[in-house]
């Protein structure tokens, strides 16, 4: 299984852009990486957490959250994280769907990461999970550049849902995309 | 054969409808869109009352002269981030399809639901995509379609397409006064 935890990019395309960028687990020694996006309200803005205060909040979501997760990854440029991307499952007969979230530090924004992470885990996560046939994600209308990352990543977009979620105290409607194993498959 | 509408009516379940509720609950075609297994034996019906029916947030028989031909559910989700949010599913006996008795039920349903559940503000409702009779009740009833969502389930064997549709009180009642939303 050791080969399928670190994902590589292969695009030639964006290689003078943060070359070298793959995805590994992240642990409670990239604390510090973490901190950077955590603390950044841009990034937070459309996250249902408010920005990270204390390391301590910090070591602990990674202990409770990241290192239990069923496939949660940092985002690596010259072998440092800077954001990081995951997939949830969901249990029984829903076990055919999981859902697609990431997080990027600001100072990478507009650089193409986020598309080539996604893409990334697009072409590894049906073959390790193979019950899985839809890798879905939900984007609020507003943050226009986490659905444009989706659809040049290839997803469907699929309809607007409206109230789907609190955020914050406020109810927000949410953009719809997936990507299917049976989708063609981002190399 | 007609059917009187007005003779149409929602109410809680009772182990007295066991009987009738095996009549529509025992056939395939009833719950082929369900996640419901068809129900086999009188006990089985009365299982299901007792277990599901009775103990449900908020799920009514559909009658005729009181007599149970039908269901409708709406469950609200659990959770503070959920809450505010509530499924809604229907079925009828095969035999009375095709007369509107479940868009009346789903009108009925959807604007007494609201009363009790007042803090639900979106109900949604997921519908395979082939079964364009029930796309046509819940368009019918006032919901919203919202999108395709491919092979978003696992039901009876097979992943389905199903098309989510929406309905939320403020924006319906909004519609319905041809309020303009202007979005900011």
């Amino acid at each position: 299984m050791e080969a399928t935890f670190v994902v590589q990019s292969h695009q030639n395309k964006a290689q003078d852009e943060c070359p070298n960028l793959y995805l590994r687990p992240l642990d409670v020694a990239d604390i510090d990486a973490f901190m950077v996006w955590a603390t950044d309200e841009k990034v937070a803005r459309f996250c249902t957490w408010e920005p990270y205060t204390n390391k301590e909040d910090g070591l602990n979501f990674i202990k409770n959250v990241v290192l239990p997760h069923p496939w949660f990854r940092a985002i690596c440029v010259d072998d440092r994280p800077i954001g990081a991307i995951s997939v949830t499952s969901n249990p029984g007969s829903d076990k055919c769907r999981g859902e697609l979230g990431y997080v990027l530090a600001s100072e990478y924004w507009g650089r193409g990461v986020a598309t080539r992470a996604v893409k990334m885990v697009a072409g590894t996560i049906f073959d390790e999970w193979p019950h899985l046939e839809r890798l879905e994600a939900l984007v609020d209308v507003g943050n226009l550049g986490s659905q444009r990352v989706l659809e040049k990543a290839g997803s469907e977009r699929e309809g607007v849902l409206r109230k789907y979620v609190i955020l914050k105290g406020r109810t927000r409607d949410m953009v719809m995309f997936s990507l299917l194993s049976t989708d063609h498959r981002p190399t | 054969m007609e059917i009187d509408m007005s003779k149409i009516t929602l109410r809680p379940f009772k182990l007295e409808d066991a009987d009738d509720f095996l009549l529509f609950a025992g056939d395939d075609q009833f719950t082929e869109n369900l996640r419901w297994k068809t129900l086999a034996s009188k006990q089985e019906a009365l299982d299901h009352i007792k277990d599901v029916c009775i103990p449900h947030p908020w799920r009514r028989s559909i009658c005729i002269d009181d007599r149970s031909i039908g269901f409708v559910s709406i469950f609200p989700f659990s959770g503070d981030e959920d809450k505010h949010k509530a499924n809604f599913g229907y079925g009828v006996a095969v035999k009375y399809w095709g007369h509107g008795i479940a868009t009346k039920a789903a009108k009925l349903a959807v604007s007494r639901f609201f009363l009790d559940f007042p803090e639900v503000v979106r109900l949604e409702a997921y519908v395979d995509v082939e079964n364009l009779g029930s796309q046509k009740v819940v368009e019918k009833a006032g919901f919203q379609k919202e999108g395709l969502l491919r092979k978003y389930a696992f039901i009876k064997g097979k992943s389905r397409d199903l098309v989510l549709y929406s309905f939320c009180p403020l924006i319906f009642l909004l519609l319905q006064a041809k309020v303009v939303i202007v979005k900011p």
